[in-house]
């Protein structure tokens, strides 16, 4: 039965509904004039897809509008949108299309990820959106990008700074973006050694990964990088790798050798396999590539590998001289032990003990019947 | 007790080096003659300082042995966890000496004050014997230098300690445990100092090495610098410190690497020649061991002798 008055109890909850509701809209932190959050407001919004993976389209619209993203109006990424309720997604976002709404002011064209797209697709790496087969496995721009997430406790401009800019920009939120958008970018917000070395590894240290791409190269004739099944592992294990992992960071990480190093944010994106003569691990490259940290390296410092590992297959050479240093520890420590045995049963046989008595430790009786005199 | 070749050759160098007088000589031949024909007794009667009684090492050695036991522990402890990285206990420890940006400096410091000491040790052991060989006192048996008579040593001990053999050899100022320990420190003190020097300067050694040997090189320096610490820590733990500390007759421990001397029983058992040489050199153990023989009545020299009251020393009179 419907009641057809409300009651006391129920207009209260509907206040707080209504209070509730005004605060949520209060709290969107970015325009949405294309009415996008009239459905991905909803937590349950999404999806599962043939293959049965569950997908959520829920935008959570205060995290949104923390991000770096959020002053990108949504169809200028989801251009395909064009029309409310929109058809089914194909493609979904590339990270080359242009921002309409948002313009280079050096240029005064449209803002784009384009110019690192492009160095991508070039690189050993460059797959589109959609891949099948072994091109799935690569990384796409979100594999390493996701829409990170200003940190609320940044610091946001000096007063003295926000007061001088007010005065002609007019809006203290204007300035205090602005600044922080600025000065997140003077300072080194890239990624650390253990940060990049976790990245690569999360591919190239997967064994399952690995292997589908050493049978495809097997089956196909294809050449792959002699270390490039064991670089992830290999590389922790040297001493690069090992002061890396305690945090150190004024030792080269993957990126460090394997990027060309005249701009750093485009080249990371431009990795080629060592074999071409593009890469600086390349032979031709090599010598200059460990210039870079070890002033003095020549080609004969280029011979060192900087992959070390101690496998058969590998490296034969260290992986029997392991061998031949374990054994030999063993021995030396089992002989060196059995000797102090040997002592200690004999000594004690003609009666030494470990009492200090009187300045003498010969108090036991000897079995050869030779006793310190009484 | 009637000398060994060897003992005799020894007490007859000694006192030709120490030019005693024809008293002192008959004195020191009345003193061996004294002691019992079974050295075992000898060392199992005298009474011992516990912190030493008799000259064995000088304030040099014990500066470099001082010197090589802070810096090698601490070399340990900030290497290891880098070298066996992945083990439960490298981060904890790791952490503890201050992480890798402290922990890099305190290596690389302490590895110069290592490399240090070994060229001062090398000081100590060249111009020391250069000053004894001009002094006429020089004796290459009293120093570390192996001989086959430690093989002939080693082979006796053995057999002493198989229950085969009444006594322990009569060894030298160093006995072959110490000379084998003694070269595999100098041994891995010299792997160490290469292979670190390897990681420090690698465009040095790839530089002055051929092409075909740089990465072999590097890569068995690699293997040697971590295998070569952790042997030399197990070796340490389970040996050097079984010898001067947990051994019986060394319990709690051996005060030797302070003081620079040597208990009494220490010296006699295992390093019977030296002993002959304190007696020629210190009067007053002369006088010490001839005491101590009277009063325990081990006196070789008074057996089958009528009981005379020049003999008849109390126990009270033994230090």
């Amino acid at each position: 039965m419907v009641p057809d008055i409300i009651t006391a109890r129920q207009a209260r909850w509907l206040l707080i509904a209504v209070c509730g509701l005004l605060w949520s809209a209060s709290a969107l932190a970015f325009e949405d004039d294309e009415g996008c959050l009239l459905c991905h407001k909803y937590p349950k919004m999404g999806r599962v897809t043939e293959e049965g993976a569950r997908r959520s389209y829920y935008v959570i619209p205060h995290v949104f509008g923390s991000t770096v993203h959020r002053n990108v109006p949504c169809t200028d990424c989801h251009s395909y949108i064009e029309q409310l309720p929109h058809r089914e997604v194909k493609t979904g976002v590339t990270c080359d299309s242009e921002c309409h709404s948002i313009k280079n002011p050096a240029t005064g064209k449209n803002f784009s990820h384009r110019p690192i797209a492009k160095e991508y697709m070039r690189s050993t790496h460059g797959r589109k959106k959609q891949a099948e087969g072994l091109d799935a496995d690569k990384p796409y721009c979100v594999t390493c990008h996701r829409n990170p997430v200003y940190n609320p406790n940044e610091e946001g401009p000096p007063k003295r700074i926000v007061d001088r800019c007010v005065i002609c920009h007019e809006d203290k939120k204007f300035v205090t973006n602005w600044y922080k958008h600025t000065s997140r970018r003077i300072r080194e917000v890239k990624r650390s050694s253990e940060e990049i070395v976790a990245l690569c590894s999360s591919c190239h240290g997967n064994e399952r990964m690995i292997e589908r791409h050493l049978e495809a190269a097997k089956e196909e004739g294809r050449e792959l990088g002699r270390k490039f099944s064991i670089a992830a592992e290999s590389y922790k294990k040297s001493f690069h790798g090992k002061v890396t992992r305690y945090g150190f960071q004024n030792t080269p990480n993957c990126l460090s050798c394997h990027a060309k190093q005249d701009n750093y944010y485009l080249s990371v994106h431009f990795i080629r396999p060592s074999r071409d003569p593009e890469s600086p691990v390349s032979t031709e490259n090599k010598v200059k590539t460990c210039q870079r940290c070890h002033t003095y390296a020549d080609k004969n410092y280029a011979a060192l590998d900087p992959h070390p590992t101690d496998t058969r297959e590998d490296n034969p050479f260290i992986y029997y001289a392991e061998i031949g240093y374990n054994w030999m520890a063993y021995i030396v420590i089992a002989m060196l032990v059995g000797l102090a045995l040997v002592e200690t049963i004999g000594r004690r046989r003609d009666g030494v003990g470990w009492r200090l008595h009187h300045g003498s430790t010969w108090w036991r009786h000897s079995r050869r019947g030779r006793d310190r005199v009484s | 007790m009637k000398l060994s070749a060897e003992a005799r050759d020894v007490l007859e160098t000694s006192m030709r080096i120490n030019k005693v007088d024809d008293r002192q000589r008959t004195e020191i031949e009345n003193v061996v003659a004294a002691m019992p024909d079974d050295r075992v007794l000898l060392y199992k009667n005298v009474v011992s300082n516990p912190i030493g009684d008799l000259p064995r090492y000088s304030i040099h050695i014990r500066i470099q042995h001082m010197l090589t036991f802070v810096t090698f522990l601490t070399l340990a402890f900030t290497g290891l966890p880098i070298a066996f990285f992945d083990h439960f206990w490298a981060t904890p420890l790791n952490t503890l000496v201050g992480g890798v940006d402290v922990s890099r400096i305190i290596h690389r410091t302490l590895a110069s004050v290592m490399i240090l000491s070994m060229l001062y040790h090398m000081v100590t052991i060249t111009l020391g014997p250069i000053q004894q060989a001009m002094q006429g006192r020089f004796e290459l048996r009293r120093t570390i230098i192996p001989t086959f008579k430690d093989i002939r040593d080693f082979k006796q001990d053995m057999l002493y300690f198989a229950g085969r053999h009444m006594q322990r050899p009569e060894m030298d100022k160093f006995m072959y445990k110490q000379k084998i320990h003694y070269f595999a420190a100098a041994f891995g003190n010299i792997v160490m100092i290469v292979s670190g020097s390897s990681f420090l300067f690698p465009e040095f050694w790839a530089a002055v090495l051929p092409v075909s040997i740089v990465p072999h090189f590097q890569e068995m320096m690699r293997l040697s610098h971590p295998h070569e610490a952790l042997l030399a820590l197990l070796v340490i733990a389970f040996w050097h410190w079984y010898n001067v500390h947990l051994a019986p007759g060394r319990f709690p421990m051996q005060w030797t690497f302070l003081t620079g001397k040597i208990t009494r029983e220490h010296q006699i058992e295992e390093h019977f020649l030296e002993y002959l040489r304190n007696l020629v050199e210190l009067p007053e153990e002369r006088a010490y061991l001839l005491d101590l023989l009277a009063a325990r009545e081990l006196d070789e020299n008074a057996k089958g002798m009528p009981e005379s009251p020049a003999v008849a020393v109390t126990e009270g009179s033994v230090p």
